[in-house]
């Protein structure tokens, strides 16, 4: 469908992108309004405690000081899912871990708003902390919310369980069944932005609030909510987001605080989070422990499965009941599975909440699953590679748990990957300590169903051509660094055959832009760009009817930046004349493009949760070194071929799928949430919280596969998530391969892995003594 | 953003006049590189009212040849500077590779050797903030520790023992090197091996209004000097262990091994180890000899089983140099 | 010489060519003196405490942390922000190959990152492929891999050195 010079998979910069690069572009603490004052947060020094009494009067009492609010001026709970409201500005009643935010000051600066938030003085009386997965189980346990409780509840906020086929039937068909336990860590985003709000209360009582969200429809309505405004009184902006990976997608409380202190006093309100305080929102992995049984047969066709899995969530349920069920609904995909069974828990503890982070839900049955694919091919004697494409999904069936399946080119992935990786020729001959691993997976694109059920679409986009030939893009979308402006663009521009520099977006402002349901589950590209597709093809339709009653025939093209006859190329049109032209004949050239997925029908009517209307695939192959003394893992270089759909920018895609493997990365290498007993997080700082720097972050190859989505975008489906489920995975294969230890707990760190060689070594002494 | 508590600041342009000022203002601290300095003021470990600013005295930024055919570093002579002056890279170059493993290469570019040498003992209890380490109870380190904390390393003791983590002080304490400390009372000369204590509150022997001045460092050994720093990543990081290994063809071998304590310890019966066993004996003898504690967040368990092996390489390393 | 200690100082310095003179309290660091004294936001802070990179601006030529600088340590110095690398409009070799090569996602990073690189460009035209890795590494990166932020590192070492890429 794209022509040799449509902006449609072109290479290079973004048209948002020189701002970024000359200092130029404006994230929220880069703005400042007259008056403004500054926010800062006390917090709980208890993971569990009930709150006795707040005095603030010391803190109102400084000089400087505006305002000072507790839990006490915002009761409204809240949470993005409706079934989960359980969230407060600020504490009310009881502190849930350490952190939790008490009490926020506004003062005419920052150095006194955090003087004044120490001076707030709390007392608390200490509860019994949840700490672990075993007291989230336990009905003696306190309950974090208590106001839940029923006889014999616990700390789980959601458990799952869902059965496809005859899993025992399954099991018995086996030939080799394998039961392993797996343990994921808990990890965060570390966005290099923390996450700052700023907001201006208006004289008439409405309400902007800037701030680094990556979903502002969400954060518009719950900050309506909490500070029981109209909807339509309230202005959310979204400027220049330095990241999110999932870490922006709950509304904060320094947004709602901002918000909230700016009503109060009058003035603008800016709140930051310091780098610390970002540890404490989180909202990132969960830790999750798993257990996972599957047969196969001699021949290598997956027979059964039946997986188990505990999250310990944190104090909040955020999107956790939304993970409960990824955690199973993934499960098999990119395989085909007839028999299986998966039941999860999701449960409460007194540390920083967990959420939505790149890859959410999936990146640990994937881990599991990809590692016992690996241990099922070691053994019946199969190639781990021939093992997955023998089971792969098909294009255009269903699988057993009704997700409806399109496009698949994960064979391509796969072979591409073999090939340029060697993987063959390598497993199991790269010598001592130096090895190889494969992983594949799958993603969504976008959730079928939204998180507040409704019949409205998911994404909308108005586009507006000028007679200067030049057009706006309204999208409610968020482009946080992923490039979904330059998408837009590119969809619109690849339509009307301009350059996509033509274009210009304005995007996540909700009182301007149409509502989008934000930047999360990878639903930008798919969702936005086909309403985007949409406004463009309205707009090129009266343009074009225009144009061919003025070149007198139907055979009009848009290239270029040139309306002509395909037959009369000679003589063509400026697109802004043809701009001209069809406004004449039409009026003011404004469309709108919306998107609603299909309705697909399923057999599973609880499965509301997962189905998608398409999925991406990854296959990947990692290729480490393992240090057999100290335990340290290089991971030398990784390939990673991704079935796109369509690559609208494979520059873009491309530093999408390098973005994955390199998260990945960091969470097979060493990035954990650890906490002390106390709840205390032990890490909270770039220096400690280990993510790589450019020194143990791979060579990273990678290789688009185009499958060409017939619902995509000019066939375009995700690239921002999906790629990073295989390479954890992938790590942990190749760990194998090198020295022969499953690596069954993640993250791979030295202590860990030298644990793991001296096991094999005393395991291995044992046998060759026991076979003396 | 994190503010800085207040203070004021005092620009000095002569050593002369800096150690008067740190007389005359005996809470005061002096700046240098301010990479230690700062962060930890930013998290609150302290608040002296004064910072005397130590970029401004040109004398301290100077390498010299001495008499005796050694180096003398100006302590305000930057890492970047004196991991790339070639008289130390072909005398001293496990200094030099010492300070190209510190932090980042922009930090290398801000820091000085005298910041490094008079580096803080850190800690996972203690480098925090103020709010983190109230959340905790502080530790015996805190200045403002409420009654009752204890140390979090080891809680029925009654001292610290924060990790010493300057990178270059194990190869200059192998080089035999001093220091130079000024005050208004004059001059003095210290070896690096005598300049620190052993408890993680008051680790350095240095008086309170000294200044140190300058690293002497003595002609280099006849044999290899080796430098090896254990860390997670492969820049920012702090030491998780420091191990220098020296090898003379004539005295054997010396070992110096750092961050498991508030000082850089040179192991004790290396020669008779070495004259034993070789190189494994050593690595098991300092194997033996120290014990890493819960001071980092990476564990400590793991960290002794990497004294063998670091020390181990090191010699390795030391002894194929010759 | 002052030998009492000063609240507050003037300080007289050169920002991106301009010449300054401000009166500010002894403990603003550099970072807070370019963003709110002087309203030149694009350095970032991601740490605050010196452990990202994100602050990276040059004084006198050379890299400097701006979170952990004293405001004090640029008296008489010339500085250079990402806000003045572009000359005349015209942008810098290493900010066109960033552009080229996509290698701002967020952008957050990158004028940390565009600042060290033009420190390394102007003190080694050519840097070796080890030396880009060393300059990468004093910065943070959450979002490219640093995949991109080296190529166009590459690109824009190939381009000053009259190479074609
Ligand atoms: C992210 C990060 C990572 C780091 N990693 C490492 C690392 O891996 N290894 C390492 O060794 N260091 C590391 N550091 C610490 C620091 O950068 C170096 O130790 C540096 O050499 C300190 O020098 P400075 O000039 O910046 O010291 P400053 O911060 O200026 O001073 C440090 C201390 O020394 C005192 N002081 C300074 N000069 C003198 C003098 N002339 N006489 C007496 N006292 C003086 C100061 O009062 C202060 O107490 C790191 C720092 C950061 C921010
Ligand atoms: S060793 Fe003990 S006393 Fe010293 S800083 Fe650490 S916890 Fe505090
Ligand atoms: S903000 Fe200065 S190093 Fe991170
Ligand atoms: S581009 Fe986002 S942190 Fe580098």
């Amino acid at each position: 469908m794209s022509e040799p010079d449509s902006p449609v998979g072109r290479r290079g910069g973004k048209i948002d992108g020189l701002p970024k690069i000359t200092g130029a572009a404006r994230f929220t603490d880069d703005l400042t309004l007259p008056g403004m004052l500054h926010g800062a947060f006390n917090r709980s020094p208890h993971a569990h405690a009930r709150i006795l009494s707040i005095d603030v009067s010391a803190a109102l009492a400084l000089p400087g000081v505006y305002a000072v609010l507790t839990g006490a001026d915002l009761p409204t709970p809240y949470g993005v899912i409706p079934v989960a409201q359980d969230e407060h500005a600020l504490a009310v009643g009881k502190v849930l871990f350490i952190g939790d935010e008490v009490a926020a000051v506004a003062a005419v600066d920052q150095e006194t708003a955090r003087r004044a938030a120490a001076l707030i003085r709390v007392e608390y009386e200490p509860l019994e902390g949840v700490f672990t997965i075993e007291d989230a189980l336990n009905p003696d346990k306190p309950l974090l919310h208590d106001e839940r409780r029923r006889k014999g509840d616990t700390n789980v906020l959601r458990r799952v369980f869902q059965k496809y086929g005859d899993p025992a039937a399954g099991f018995a068909e086996a030939d080799v069944i394998i039961e392993s336990n797996y343990d994921y860590p808990g990890s965060t985003h570390v966005p290099l932005e923390t996450q700052v709000a700023l907001a201006q209360p208006h004289p008439d009582g409405k309400l902007t609030l800037w701030s680094s969200t990556q979903i502002p429809h969400y954060l518009h309505r719950i900050v309506s909510k909490v500070l029981g405004m109209r909807e339509q009184d309230v202005r959310v902006i979204k400027p220049d987001v330095g990241a999110g990976y999932g870490g922006k997608s709950d509304p904060f409380a320094n947004e709602l605080c901002a918000a909230a202190l700016a009503r109060k006093t009058g003035r603008p309100v800016k709140f930051i989070l310091d780098r610390e305080e970002v540890f404490y929102a989180h909202r990132g992995r969960h830790p999750t422990r798993m257990t996972l049984k599957m047969g196969v047969t001699n021949d290598g066709r997956i027979t059964a499965a039946d997986f188990k899995a505990w999250a310990a969530g944190g104090a909040y349920a955020s999107y956790g009941v939304v993970t409960a069920y990824y955690f199973g609904v993934f499960l098999p995909l990119p395989y085909k599975l007839d028999h299986w069974q998966f039941e999860s828990h999701r449960c409460y503890t007194n540390h920083p909440p967990c959420g939505p982070k790149r890859g959410h839900g999936a990146i640990q049955p994937r881990f599991a699953l990809e590692l016992h694919l690996d241990k099922l091919a070691n053994a019946i004697g199969m190639s781990p590679d021939a093992l997955r494409l023998k089971n792969c999904v098909e294009p255009d069936t269903e699988t057993s748990n009704g997700l409806r399946i399109t496009s698949v080119a994960l064979k391509e992935c796969v072979d591409k990957v073999l090939a340029a990786s060697g993987y063959l020729e390598k497993r199991g001959k790269l010598g001592p300590n130096r090895g190889i691993g494969l992983a594949t997976s799958a993603y969504m694109c976008g959730a079928l169903h939204p998180i507040v059920q409704s019949e409205m679409p998911q994404s909308a986009v108005q586009i507006c051509a000028d007679r200067s030939g030049r057009v706006s893009i309204l999208s409610g979308t968020a482009d946080i660094g992923q490039g979904s402006n330059h998408m837009l663009a590119a969809i619109v521009a690849g339509r009307l055959g301009i350059p996509e520099t033509d274009c210009v977006v304005l995007e996540a402002d909700t009182g301007l832009t149409p509502v989008d349901l934000g930047s999360y589950s990878s639903r930008v590209t798919f969702f936005a760009g086909n309403a985007a597709k949409m406004a463009a093809d309205q707009l090129y339709a009266v343009m074009r009817a225009a144009a061919a009653e003025k070149l007198g025939g139907e055979d009009v093209v848009m290239l270029g930046g040139k309306v002509f006859r395909e037959s009369a190329p000679e003589k063509a049109l400026d697109f802004a004349e043809a701009v001209q032209l069809a406004e004449e004949r039409h009026g003011t050239l404004g469309f709108v493009g919306h998107y609603k997925p299909p309705k697909i029908g399923n057999r599973f009517r609880r499965q509301s949760v997962g189905p998608s209307p398409a999925y991406s695939f990854t296959a990947q192959v990692a290729e480490v070194v393992v240090d057999p003394e100290t335990g340290f893992v290089t991971v030398e270089r990784i390939w990673a071929a991704h079935d796109c759909g369509k690559a609208l920018n494979p520059t873009i895609v491309e530093g999408q799928i390098e973005g994955c493997v390199y998260m990945g990365v960091g969470e097979a290498l060493a990035e954990e949430q650890s906490y002390t007993k106390h709840g205390l997080h032990r890490a909270p700082s770039i220096l400690e919280y280990k993510i790589p720097t450019v020194f143990e972050t791979p060579e990273i190859i990678t290789i688009i596969v185009e499958s060409n989505d017939k619902e995509g975008p000019f066939g375009a489906k995700e690239a921002g998530e999906g790629p990073q489920l295989s390479t954890v995975p992938a790590i942990a294969n190749a760990i194998f391969d090198a020295c022969g230890v499953w690596m069954n707990e993640a993250p791979f760190t030295p202590d860990r892995v030298l644990k793991a060689i001296e096991r094999r070594d005393r395991e291995a002494r044992r046998a060759s003594f026991d076979g003396a | 953003m994190l503010p800085l508590p207040t203070f004021s600041v005092l620009s000095p342009r002569a050593v002369s006049d800096a150690a008067q000022m740190l007389t005359d203002h005996p809470q005061a601290r002096l700046i240098a590189g301010g990479t230690d300095l700062l962060p930890s003021m930013k998290y609150g470990l302290f608040t002296p009212p004064t910072l005397i600013r130590l970029g401004g005295v040109s004398a301290l930024q100077e390498i010299s040849v001495t008499e005796a055919g050694g180096l003398r570093i100006g302590a305000g002579v930057t890492l970047r500077a004196v991991g790339r002056d070639v008289r130390v890279l072909s005398l001293y170059p496990a200094l030099a590779a010492a300070t190209r493993t510190i932090a980042t290469s922009t930090i290398q570019a801000m820091g000085t050797l005298g910041g490094n040498l008079m580096l803080d003992t850190r800690c996972a209890w203690y480098n925090q903030s103020t709010f983190w380490r109230g959340a905790l109870g502080g530790c015996l380190k805190c200045h403002s520790a409420p009654e009752g904390a204890i140390c979090h390393v080891a809680p029925k003791g009654k001292g610290c023992y924060a990790a010493h983590s300057a990178d270059t002080a194990p190869g200059l304490l192998l080089y035999d090197a001093e220091v130079e400390l000024v005050s208004t009372r004059g001059a003095r000369r210290v070896a690096v091996a005598a300049l620190y204590g052993d408890d993680g509150r008051d680790w350095i022997r240095r008086a309170p209004d000294e200044l140190l001045t300058a690293v002497i460092l003595p002609p280099p050994p006849a044999g290899r000097v080796v430098h090896r720093k254990l860390r997670a990543r492969g820049s920012i990081d702090y030491p998780l262990l420091l191990t220098a290994a020296a090898f003379d063809p004539d005295r054997g071998p010396r070992v110096v091994v750092s961050s498991v304590g508030p000082r850089p310890v040179e192991l004790g019966g290396v020669a008779e180890a070495w004259e034993a066993g070789g190189v494994e004996a050593v690595a098991e003898a300092a194997y033996k000899q120290v014990s890493p504690l819960s001071t980092h967040v990476w564990p400590a368990p793991w960290r002794k089983k990497m004294v063998r092996v670091e020390v181990r390489r090191a010699l390795e390393a030391a002894i194929s140099g010759v | 010489m002052p030998t009492e200690p000063d609240d507050d100082l003037v300080l007289t310095l050169r920002v991106n060519g301009d010449r300054r003179r401000l009166l500010i309290p002894a403990n603003r660091t550099l970072l807070n003196l370019l963003r709110q004294d002087l309203g030149l936001t694009g350095s970032k802070h991601g740490c605050d405490v010196g452990d990202c990179g994100a602050c990276t601006v040059l004084v006198n030529g050379a890299p400097r942390l701006s979170c952990i600088t004293l405001a004090a340590e640029a008296q008489d110095a010339e500085l250079l922000t990402v806000e003045g690398v572009a000359v005349g409009g015209a942008l810098h070799p290493i900010q066109a190959a960033f552009h080229e090569q996509v290698a701002a996602q967020c952008g957050y990073c990158t004028p940390g990152f565009v600042m060290a690189l033009k420190a390394l460009f102007d003190e080694r035209p050519d840097p070796t492929d080890a030396e880009l890795n060393e300059v990468l590494g004093a910065n943070i990166c959450r979002c490219t891999g640093y995949t991109k932020i080296l190529a166009a590192a590459r690109q824009a070492r190939e381009r000053m050195n009259g190479r074609s890429t």
